[in-house]
């Protein structure tokens, strides 16, 4: 069988699932530059009778999207920050020293790890009204570095294992202190280790739904996720024109990071989900 | 006196396992309190009543409902995501034309939140105005828009494709990784002494990826049970609780009817359920690990 033969057989065989994919970035984009007028008419058109962009407007003036936006970026960026100050030393002790109990605790990391926000959602939701964090950000920067940190200890670990300790070694040889080791040979080479499992730990806090569901109220705190959720939840006419407007500028950036870092993010991935 | 060489790596480890402890052991503490305990819809604990809450819980319908409807979501979705997965992943790892572009094109869903997807989708089904219902009427399928997410009936089904669809790309991840971990020589010897794709696929591609397999459908069961979001934004678990799973039904039980007591009882229920696959996935990790 030829190979063009071969790739028309493959592409033929994979389109069910890649037209299902698609699709709801085909309607997002061609509703997202309809006016109001052609949203709501039926049958739809795949392509605008006239393109209007007045909903990218809108979405500024009228809905403070941008506020939404910036409230993500401040969460995600805050969340990675916590996650990874915490997880780097804890992953460098585990992957360079020989402990008491390390085996227990590496059974611990990959349990807690599958646990998810939601089923203990009561719990966490009184604790934070606890701490009067109910509505302020760093509720969720320290809940999503909770439910990250034991993800990214672990995979960091794995990465750091396999970074050959005859390097350090060989400085401590000729004399470098520990922290010169660290900060000049170990942490270099674990740069690759740290910038995936950041990218994994942002993407996580930037797609969660259930905590900023829960422990967010007044609209100017919302992020994009929730913002985006109220918009269509509302008894009044949803402004579809405009909600995928939002949805838009919402998805570009992340699917863009994705776009440009996907090798290293699916091998990250495979190595982090199956261990 | 002085030891050092444990004193800094447990004051290395000691931030991340407190916050740990304090984000899951606080919540799950608390929610024992409050299950054995009357609570009012302001979360006051009163009086001690003992098991009360657990047996109002299993008396209660609208759980067992929820309880049998997220055994179909877990298993169609576990079910689907991998019967699709594996096939898909296999022709991924094929060499053909513009196969980056095509891996690329299947694993996007994961990045973009299912938050997202499901806004797009509920859109797009829209009954009145929606993509999904021109197409039909264009190929002829249907001779006038349906309201897919008005009932119960439909709404379910359509939830769980979408469940499916925001699976897949982890999943195909997970395979991409078992199929490129596949010893070649065993294969070419298989195909040297005769052996036809599909025997081969049954009897050496199969067995190999097993352990991958494991792993694939324990994450997809505890990803399936937590998935709030797609039902919550397609249908919030209505009309008239038709569609609701279990963490729905928790966050309505909880939230909506101030039943914070008999929620606490759901909620570690639904804990020691989650737990307990969470134990079989770190027996399939470490199997594949062999550490």
């Amino acid at each position: 069988m030829s190979r063009l033969k071969k790739s028309i057989l493959i592409w033929a065989a994979l389109s069910p699932l890649l037209f299902l994919v698609l699709l709801p970035y085909v309607v997002m984009l061609s509703t997202a530059v309809k006016g109001s007028g052609e949203v709501f008419s039926f049958p739809p058109r795949w392509l605008p009778q006239e393109l209007d962009f007045s909903n990218f407007v809108v979405i500024w003036t009228k809905i403070d999207f941008a506020r939404a936006l910036l409230n993500s970026l401040y969460v995600s960026v805050g969340a990675t920050l916590v996650t990874l100050l915490l997880a780097i030393p804890a992953a460098y002790v585990m992957a360079r020293y020989i402990l008491p109990g390390k085996g227990l605790l590496r059974l611990f990391l990959l349990l807690t790890q599958m646990v998810s926000p939601v089923v203990l959602i009561i719990g966490i939701f009184r604790m934070m009204s606890a701490q009067g964090l109910i509505n302020d950000h760093l509720s969720l920067v320290l809940a999503y570095s909770g439910f990250g940190v034991a993800f990214a200890v672990w995979m960091l670990q794995s990465y750091f294992e396999t970074i050959p300790r005859e390097i350090e070694e060989a400085a401590y040889i000729d004399g470098a202190s520990w922290f010169v080791v660290l900060r000049r040979i170990f942490l270099p080479l674990a740069m690759p280790a740290i910038g995936v499992t950041a990218i994994f730990t942002f993407i996580a806090a930037w797609t969660d739904f259930i905590l900023a569901f829960t422990l967010l109220r007044s609209p100017e705190k919302l992020t994009a996720t929730m913002k985006l959720f109220y918009l269509v939840s509302g008894t009044y006419r949803v402004e579809w024109n405009e909600v995928m407007a939002a949805t838009l500028v919402t998805t570009i950036p992340v699917a863009l990071i994705f776009v440009l870092l996907q090798k290293q993010i699916v091998n990250g991935l495979s190595l982090g989900a199956v261990k | 006196m002085h030891r050092p060489h444990l004193l800094v790596p447990f004051a290395m480890l000691l931030p991340s396992l407190a916050l740990v402890i304090w984000i899951i052991g606080y919540p799950v503490a608390d929610l024992m309190r409050m299950s054995i305990h009357s609570v009012n819809r302001f979360g006051q604990v009163g009086s001690f009543i003992g098991a009360l809450n657990y047996s109002k819980l299993l008396d209660d319908p609208l759980f067992w409902a929820s309880f049998w409807r997220t055994c179909v979501w877990t298993v169609c979705i576990t079910g689907g995501t991998i019967a699709t997965s594996i096939p898909v992943a296999l022709l991924l790892s094929q060499d053909f034309a513009g196969r980056s572009v095509a891996r690329l094109i299947v694993l996007l869903p994961w990045a973009v939140s299912a938050t997202m997807t499901g806004i797009v989708w509920r859109w797009t089904l829209n009954g009145q105005f929606g993509m999904a219902n021109a197409m039909l009427m264009n190929v002829g399928v249907i001779d006038q828009p349906i309201e897919f997410l008005a009932t119960g009936d439909i709404a379910f089904p359509v939830a769980i494709l979408i469940g499916i669809l925001a699976a897949v790309p982890l999943t195909v991840i997970i395979f991409l990784g078992a199929f490129s971990s596949l010893p070649g020589e065993v294969f070419d010897a298989a195909r040297i002494d005769g052996a036809g794709p599909f025997a081969i696929f049954r009897r050496l591609t199969l067995p190999l990826i097993r352990p991958f397999i494991n792993i694939a459908i324990v994450l997809n069961i505890i990803y399936a049970f937590n998935s709030f979001g797609i039902i919550w934004i397609l249908t919030q678990g209505g009309p008239a609780n038709s569609t609701d799973i279990l963490v729905t039904y928790l966050y309505k039980v909880a939230f909506q009817y101030g039943k914070m007591d008999q929620a606490s009882a759901m909620s570690l229920v639904m804990f020691a359920f989650l737990i307990l696959f969470c134990g079989l996935y770190a027996r399939f990790a470490i199997q594949e690990r062999k550490w």
